[in-house]
């Protein structure tokens, strides 16, 4: 593991509401580069919400988040960014960073290699067949070699997250998300894809991995994140968090260990 | 006005006459297509306006829907063959004012269509899209349309269906379509009956075997569903 001291990303003083219920609270956190941090805490805290503004799918309407202290927010005058070239400058920050969703999203009406491909093509701008190169490569490495060509319908839930898996990956992004990505499967399927999630922490990229799988968070994560209520309780390496005194961090790991 | 006890069949008239009708029917299935094409253009432009952020937007495109859909096609189209030319001095073809009075109703209709297709797509596709650095465009080309247009098909063939037997009403002023030419035929021959019934059993053949398409693409399109 190749983790470093360098910050990598900074969120800083983050709010989001939506209505008048207050998703986020004033969120502030730091992620090195190679690190690998849990986001845990219960429904409706907050953890994906967080992790969805990292790529900007959701909008945070105050607060700041860098990467490599480049700010995506914020422009050299301190305003919000936004417009069209702003838009469209989000496109190659957001192929930078990978995300893979509870609810898989893979593409119905394209293969599996061709979900894996898409990106490399027409973001990538790399030829069909070199795409396609890479894209088999990425297919084989989530064990889904013989399985290419298949469409998504005729894959299960787990099959369908490891080519949801490989399509991020194939980015080569820098940064991984991940939410509640076992969340949607049948039971027997969640240890293959937490598998796939471990081997991936062990090549060194950055991961934000929000999940109820607390046994695996433990294993896997550098730091733990608990939120509650739109805040950060705590954040701590799995040990210091096991050990917590914060009655509220300690009510929630009981209740669910 | 002849009375039943007198009318003779002649189906001759048919062996004879049927060249004309089937030019009648190549204007009718041109002016549908043209129509039909138009209705598509107006159809997205309105369904995107319904689904804009902007409430005025979406409040305009609502209302041109509405009304657009509330106007009889006979009367749309004399508006715009007589309306246009008296008022604007401005003279468009019999062909032009039938294309663009289906265009126009055929267009409300499918903007409600589009609007439907496109919500059928789970938002998560979008953002699935998004997240791989997609841009809206890109999204929108290879990502929400590809799977509305599953959803969007079956009621688009029926708007075009409805369209086809629309397009009879350029007869109304002086396209000669197959009604055309089946009136103008049966005032030389008298035969109105043999002529109106081929009219009707090749538009029945024709929604057919549009119908029967329509099975075996949705069949062969329909193997992957609209789920992720």
């Amino acid at each position: 593991m190749n983790r470093t001291t360098e910050s990598y990303i900074e969120i800083i003083n983050l709010s989001k509401s939506f209505g008048s219920h207050k998703v986020l609270d004033n969120i502030n956190l730091t992620v090195n580069r190679g690190e690998v941090v849990a986001i845990i805490g219960p429904s409706g805290s907050g953890k994906s919400t967080l992790l969805r503004c990292l790529n900007f799918l959701t909008r945070s309407e105050s607060g700041e988040i860098k990467f490599q202290n480049r700010s995506w927010s914020l422009n050299s005058e301190g305003k919000r960014y936004k417009g069209k070239k702003y838009e469209k400058s989000l496109s190659e920050l957001r192929s930078e960073v990978g995300m893979v969703f509870q609810n898989f999203n893979v593409f119905p009406h394209k293969t599996a290699v061709q979900n894996v491909e898409l990106g490399l093509i027409k973001v990538r701008k790399m030829t069909k067949n070199s795409a396609r190169e890479i894209a088999i490569k990425k297919l084989e490495q989530v064990g889904l070699g013989d399985k290419i060509n298949q469409y998504p319908d005729k894959l299960s839930g787990g099959q369908k997250q490891r080519v949801a898996i490989a399509r991020a990956l194939a980015l080569e992004p820098r940064v991984m998300l991940f939410d509640e990505v076992t969340s949607s499967l049948d039971p027997e399927l969640v240890g293959g894809i937490l598998e796939e999630i471990r081997r991936l922490a062990n090549t060194g990229i950055t991961m934000l991995v929000v999940t109820h799988e607390m046994g695996f968070a433990f294993q896997v994560a550098h730091r733990i994140v608990f939120m509650d209520s739109g805040k950060i309780v705590e954040v701590g390496t799995p040990d210091e968090i096991r050990n917590s005194q914060e009655p509220r961090t300690r009510a929630f790991l009981s209740a669910i260990l | 006005m002849m009375s039943n006890s007198n009318y003779k069949f002649d189906w001759n008239v048919i062996e004879k006459y049927w060249p004309e009708i089937l030019k009648g029917l190549i204007i009718t299935i041109q002016i549908s297509l043209a129509g039909m094409a138009f209705s598509i253009l107006l159809g997205i432009c309105l369904a995107n306006g319904k689904l804009s952020n902007n409430l005025l937007i979406v409040r305009i495109s609502s209302s041109i829907t509405e009304l657009f859909r509330s106007i009889p096609l006979f009367v749309l189209l004399f508006w715009i063959y007589y309306g246009f030319s008296l008022k604007f001095n401005f003279a468009l073809t019999e062909f032009e004012a039938g294309v663009l009075a289906l265009g126009i109703t055929g267009g409300a209709y499918m903007a409600e269509v589009f609007r439907a297709g496109l919500l059928a797509v789970p938002i998560g596709q979008l953002e699935a899209a998004y997240a791989i650095g997609l841009s809206k465009m890109q999204s929108s080309m290879f990502i929400i349309f590809p799977q509305a247009i599953r959803i969007i098909i079956p009621p688009m063939v029926n708007i075009y269906i409805g369209l086809l037997k629309g397009a009879t009403i350029v007869s109304v002023i002086g396209v000669s379509d197959m009604i055309y030419v089946a009136r103008y035929v049966s005032l030389e021959t008298f035969a109105p009956f043999e002529l109106y019934s081929l009219v009707g059993i090749i538009f029945i053949s024709l929604t057919l075997s549009i119908s029967g398409f329509v099975y075996l693409l949705e069949r062969k399109l329909g193997r992957s569903k609209v789920d992720g």
